[in-house]
């Protein structure tokens, strides 16, 4: 479409800018003997990083750890995307947003939401498991690796979710009209057509879950630590914070293994879906996907979806909605009920700096996704239709400071922004989120512009639309359903980031986020809760917007039919 | 086309242009210190001529912080406040710059001996339980009282084996001979390691599994019966409380170093000592000045010695093989 | 417009191996006629189709559209497609999904910037040449194959480009409506005039719809030529094997007798064509088409007469596909419905010296 060479050189330029830069400072920093970024050269962090006598069970711990969140996210993501996308089930809708409101809430909340729920001591589901059936045993300990499965699985069952979505809905019909005309009943087309076809988005959706899990650090922390299970990021913890001079060098020289696993993904990743042709399916014919009818399972699945929902994402909503409400958090009682108010929403709307946090979040949050989408639509372009050697090295670096453990990428982009004039402000923020977070918006765009067939861009060109109206006029309509799928997930990540925010921010450029870990450092639950449920809000606002705005701007309706 | 990246430059950078406006005549202060937003209030309220802003920057982040500003010489900070041992550090590096403060007349010598930091508080450490949940006779009298097996299970403290504080707190407890001598330390250390502690990543997180009823007791500090109130927290009476001190002291290249100097006139009066001892339960070193909470001002409050970031991790990996058998 | 192709070069590389789909092509696509690139797949035919349109960069040559230079390796010259002013049909009929079928046919108008009464005009015009006046408003999701191909026509169309390409329009219509939209497109070029580039693989179609076929093989262009001269006297073997069904017979060219020869085949002398001028004493090959290929009880005429025994009779509807063996050699031939004939019968096969052609080895 574009002078291919000059395009994909621009982007490698740019996002090789965002990314390299931190990346570097950070390899810098794990070759000096001080601790700040540059100094005398040796190897002995990576000696002593990677000689640990307990390094082999944190690895261990870890691809369990991430593997299991990864298949958790996306065999949930694949049954809900399905149920949602491709069957007559009533109050789809409602489904649709309960599959991404994982997203919207801070981490270190969902997580000590589900602490509150499952805690083996007075968990709130192990209590009432332990009087309804009389028994002195938990039904299930959340200080476990089953646990941080259960519970990273579910935070980024969004993630997942709006990479397969798009493409499930985006499937050509006449593939599994096809296989039914052949005999074939719907469940065999389910696993023998449908699944093989949507192969690139599930595996985008397991190895993005993946490479997120194993820089996640609040599962591990809020969860791992008290049951005494320790992955990567908290391992890399415990090396920094005992001792009050903190070595981030040594933290960057055990994060190089993440980032190590993270691109190896990705080439397997690309190895695996090398022929992008056969994975081709939205052409012009048999566009819209016919619903299948559930008829008499209509019922009874429903009712397993809506429990499913309850459970896994609305509970621990409303435990948080609970705690916001009480002056300390306490198990359910006839006292909490009487000791509720709205005390805690009263002090976080007058607190001035949670007010100006929630301006810069949204700020971040609208603009960054914006910008990040922008160029999130270049890069998949380019990795997607132009398969080059030159474009395989564009996706490994957008992909190179999201890799790298959150705690860690951030002092690498201190590192890097001290020495810009940009050190202490929003646009500081702005740019390290998107650097950061770029793979949100790449992963559901190359997923939807694999399924956009060249000849649609080729049609548009020989009819004598330049390279750029034919994006604007062609490429972008049909790319809605991924555009509005990155936006949605960069624009509900940049509002509730955490990790780089906390080291970036500075007063004046407060975010929602590190307000939120400051009142949980003070234990301030009820406050954080509403902060939390604030963010929830406002997320939604957004990701609603979104969804309108895709709509109107596509005949396709994809995003909420 | 042209017009889209000129957009999109100016969206990347007008915010940062907006910012860099802002940032005159206004004292920064780095700490991490829970809560203290009245006394930044006052502060503001009675010296007109300054405006205290709070940088508040994590323990684990702040001396990695403050030495990448420093080396780039984009330090904001005025005031520098945290730990005894981050600040020594920071005055080996050239960081810092001696200041004696007036208002700290009253202080104890060991507090006040150096010319550049002055230590005006004490973390104080102490055994926090639920107060709705364990009997008045079961309430631990000493430390010893920890390793009872009745409390199997019902702990919480933070990782002894990272977090650095609660590191010095356990040596602190062995050098102010608590249990008389190091084998009666020992077998505190070995009991309450039997009773299987769950560990939290630091003092923040660890007082909410005590109010929620989850664990019953935990190593907790004492300041949140006072920012959690109304939450059924209460201390045990042991005699004696250890902390890492608190300490302060003036940046070398001070954006604005009249108003630090004023800010730290200002922390280190009575009145704003006052504010943190009522407000955020904070132990402080001005005479007479005591938290609000019950049998605070009778029980003795004693510092922990400066551990080195050796001698930290070389306890940290001891307590890991004691605690995580 | 005339289309000047010079010396043109395509090289792919996939899985470490070199694939020329274009081998020093040179070709000249004279302006008003409808011209089709025919050959299997893999020849190298759409690629030249994609080169021509700007899909596409040759590594070497030069490409011209009427006078002018478009594509040149050695001037450096790229003109990309939308500046060529070309239509296209695509095999997929690449319907933008998202529009109407008002929008799909105005698009190439609305890239010009048009006033929009004018587009309108035009798109109307256009829709009522491909018989789809009145579905303006129909979402391009919701039209049947042979609309969505006609839709293809008509924005191809509408800018009334100089040159109209079609990359095998006709291979995902069903064989009846195929066959309708060959007539109908032939008759739509004919009235426009315009100089049209047709790739196929599919023989018929060439045959119905071209003034001139260029056969290619293996990125190279094997022969020009109207289609009832590629047909009824190839140059070459592969093409005539190719356009049509063919007998090819072994032998050596025996005599000379002005525009025919006398041929020494398996089958025993054959009097034919011999176009090529083939010399005496030479190895070819005789062409002869199951369509002229008779069979009958008694013997007859003087030319070409052999006996043979028929092997195998399949009923196609309008006629039987019949294989018949003279001595070693099984031919192929296509026998009248009605005829009366049995397998096993022994009959004699016959064939005009004038439908039977020499083609070297």
């Amino acid at each position: 479409m574009f002078k291919k060479p000059t395009l994909t050189t621009t982007l490698i330029i740019i996002v090789g800018f965002l990314t390299l830069c931190p990346v570097i400072m950070l390899l810098l920093g794990s070759f000096s003997k001080d601790f700040v970024s540059f100094g005398q050269f040796t190897t002995s962090k990576y000696v002593s990083a990677y000689t640990d006598p307990d390094f082999a069970d944190i690895l261990l711990n870890t691809v369990i750890f991430t593997v299991g969140s990864a298949l958790h996210a996306t065999l949930l993501a694949l049954f809900l995307a399905y149920v949602n996308t491709r069957t007559d089930l009533p109050f789809k809708f409602i489904f649709k947003i309960i599959s991404i409101i994982p997203m919207m809430i801070p981490h270190i909340l969902f997580s000590a939401s589900w602490v509150l729920l499952l805690n083996p001591s007075n968990g709130i589901l192990n209590r009432l498991f332990m009087s309804l059936f009389e028994t002195r045993d938990a039904l299930f300990n959340v200080y476990s690796l089953k646990g941080m499965i259960l519970v990273e699985g579910l935070l980024d069952l969004p993630i997942a979710y709006l990479i397969i979505a798009p493409a499930m809905s985006a499937f050509d019909v006449s593939l599994e009209e096809s296989s039914k005309v052949c005999g074939a009943s719907n469940w065999r087309t389910l696993f023998k057509v449908t699944l093989p076809v949507l192969r690139p988005a599930i595996l985008a959706s397991a190895i993005l879950v993946i490479v997120r899990s194993l820089a996640s650090f609040a599962v591990p922390s809020v969860i791992g630590m008290p049951g005494r299970i320790y992955v990567l990021s908290t391992h890399i913890y415990r090396n920094i914070s005992s001792g009050f001079a903190a070595d981030y060098g040594l933290a960057a020289a055990i994060g190089l293994s993440a980032l190590g696993a993270s691109i190896t993904l990705i080439y397997i990743y690309r190895y695996l879906t090398a022929e992008s042709g056969k994975f081709v399916t939205i052409s012009s014919r048999g566009f819209k996907p016919t619903l299948i009818k559930l008829q008499k399972g209509k019922y009874p699945l429903l009712v397993i979806v809506g429990i499913l929902s309850f459970v896994l994402i609305l509970l621990p909503v409303i435990v948080l909605f609970y705690i916001s409400m009480l002056p300390y958090s306490m198990p359910p009682s006839a006292r909490a009920f009487s000791l509720m108010s709205w005390n805690n929403w009263i002090d976080v709307l007058k607190d001035p700096i949670s007010l100006l946090s929630l301006k810069n979040s949204l700020f971040l949050g609208v603009v960054g996704a914006t910008l990040g989408t922008i160029l999130s639509i270049f890069v998949s372009y380019v990795i997607v239709k132009i398969r080059t050697t030159a474009s395989g090295l564009l996706e490994s670096l957008s992909f190179l400071s999201f890799s790298f453990p959150g705690i860690v990428i951030g002092v690498g982009f201190m590192w890097f922004f001290v020495r810009t004039p940009l050190y202490g402000t929003l646009t500081a923020l702005l740019i390290g989120y998107i650097a950061t977070y770029l793979p949100y918006g790449i992963r559901p765009l190359s997923s939807a512009f694999i399924q956009i067939h060249s000849t649609l861009e080729e049609s548009s060109r020989v009819c004598g639309g330049t390279p750029f109206y034919t994006l604007r006029r062609v490429i972008i309509p049909l790319l809605i359903p991924g555009i509005v799928s990155g936006w949605i997930l960069m624009a509900s990540m940049f509002l509730r980031e955490l990790t780089l925010s906390v080291v970036l921010s500075r007063p004046g450029t407060e975010v929602l986020a590190v307000q939120i870990l400051r009142f949980a450092e003070d234990g301030l639950w009820g406050r954080l809760s509403a902060l939390g449920i604030i963010m929830i809000f406002i997320s939604s606002l957004l990701v609603i917007l979104a969804a309108v705005l895709g709509k109107k701007f596509s005949k396709l309706e994809v995003v909420d039919r | 086309m042209k017009k889209m990246v000129v957009l999109l430059l100016g969206l990347i950078l007008l915010p940062g242009l907006l910012s860099t406006a802002l940032a005159a005549d206004k004292v920064n202060l780095y700490a991490n210190i829970t809560a203290i937003e009245p006394i930044m209030a006052d502060f503001n309220a009675g010296q007109s001529a300054q405006e205290g802003i709070y940088t508040r920057i994590s323990t684990s982040k702040y001396l990695a912080t403050v030495l990448t500003e420093f080396s780039a010489g984009k330090l904001q900070a005025d005031v520098l406040q945290g730990p005894l041992p981050i600040l020594q550090m920071l005055k080996e590096k050239g960081v810092l710059t001696p200041y004696k403060s007036s208002s700290a007349s009253g202080y104890p010598d060991w507090a006040t001996g150096d010319d550049t930091i002055i230590q005006f508080g004490i973390e104080y450490v102490a055994p926090i339980y639920n107060k709705e949940l364990v009997k008045p006779e079961d309430v631990p009298k000493t430390y010893m009282d920890l390793t009872d097996p009745k409390w199997y299970d019902k702990l919480v403290m933070p990782d002894p084996a990272s977090h650095a504080t609660t590191i010095s707190w356990l040596i602190g407890l062995k050098e102010a001979k608590i249990f008389g001598d190091d084998a009666g330390w020992m077998k505190f250390v070995k009991g309450l390691a039997a009773n299987k502690p769950m560990f939290v990543k630091s003092f923040g997180p660890s007082p909410a599994p005590i109010e929620s009823g989850e664990k019953l007791i935990g190593i907790s500090m004492p300041k949140y019966i006072i920012t959690k109130a109304p939450a059924p927290l209460d201390w045990a009476r042991v005699d004696t409380l250890l902390g890492t001190t608190r300490a302060m002291a003036l940046a070398a290249k001070a954006p604005n170093p009249n108003g630090g100097k004023a800010f730290i006139d200002y922390w280190l009066s009575a009145q704003a000592m006052q504010l943190l001892a009522d407000k955020v339960g904070e132990y402080v070193l001005t005479p007479g000045v005591f938290p609000p909470i019950d049998g605070v001002d009778k029980v003795k409050v004693i510092p922990i010695r400066q551990l080195s970031d050796e001698e930290i991790r070389h306890w940290g990996d001891e307590f890991q093989k004691i605690f995580y058998q | 417009m005339d289309i000047r192709i010079h010396d043109l070069v395509r090289t792919y590389y996939s899985e470490g191996k070199q694939i020329r789909a274009l081998d020093h092509v040179d070709l000249t696509i004279p302006a008003n006629r409808i011209f089709t690139l025919l050959g299997p797949s893999g020849c190298g035919k759409t690629t030249l189709l994609r080169c021509i349109v700007g899909l596409e960069a040759p590594d070497d040559g030069e490409i011209y559209i009427g006078d002018e230079l478009v594509f040149s390796k050695a001037k450096n010259i790229f003109v990309p497609p939308e500046q060529r002013g070309l239509g296209m049909v695509f095999q997929t009929y690449a319907i933008w999904p998202h529009m109407n079928v008002f929008d799909n046919v105005a698009y190439p108008l609305q890239t010009q910037k048009l006033a929009k009464e004018k587009i309108r005009e035009r798109v109307s015009q256009a829709l009522k040449f491909v018989q789809l006046e009145g579905f303006e408003k129909r979402p391009a999701t919701k039209l049947s194959g042979g609309q969505q191909q006609r839709v293809a026509l008509a924005r191809a169309l509408v800018a009334e480009p100089k040159v109209i390409l079609f990359d095998e329009p006709l291979s995902n219509l069903d064989a009846k409506l195929r066959e309708e939209t060959r007539k109908e497109l032939r008759s739509f070029l004919t009235e426009l005039q315009i100089t049209a580039i047709y790739v196929t693989h599919d023989r018929i179609e060439a045959l119905a719809l071209s003034d001139l076929i260029a056969v290619m093989r293996s990125g190279r262009i094997v022969e020009i030529g109207e289609p009832k001269k590629i047909y009824f006297n190839s140059d070459s073997q592969f093409v005539a094997d190719f356009i049509g069904r063919a007998n090819l017979i072994k032998g050596k060219v025996e005599r000379l007798d002005g525009d025919h020869a006398l041929f020494a085949s398996e089958i025993g002398p054959v009097r034919d064509l011999n176009s090529q001028d083939i010399p005496v004493g030479q190895e070819a090959y005789l062409c002869v088409r199951p369509e002229f290929i008779r069979l009958s009880k008694d013997l007859e005429g003087a030319h070409n007469s052999y006996n043979g025994k028929v092997e195998s009779l399949i009923f196609i509807g309008e006629a039987y596909e019949g294989e018949v063996r003279i001595g070693e050699t099984l031919l192929t031939t296509t026998v009248d419905p009605t005829a009366d004939f049995r397998e096993g019968d022994t009959l004699a096969v016959s064939f005009d010296p004038d439908h039977c052609f020499l083609l070297t080895t």
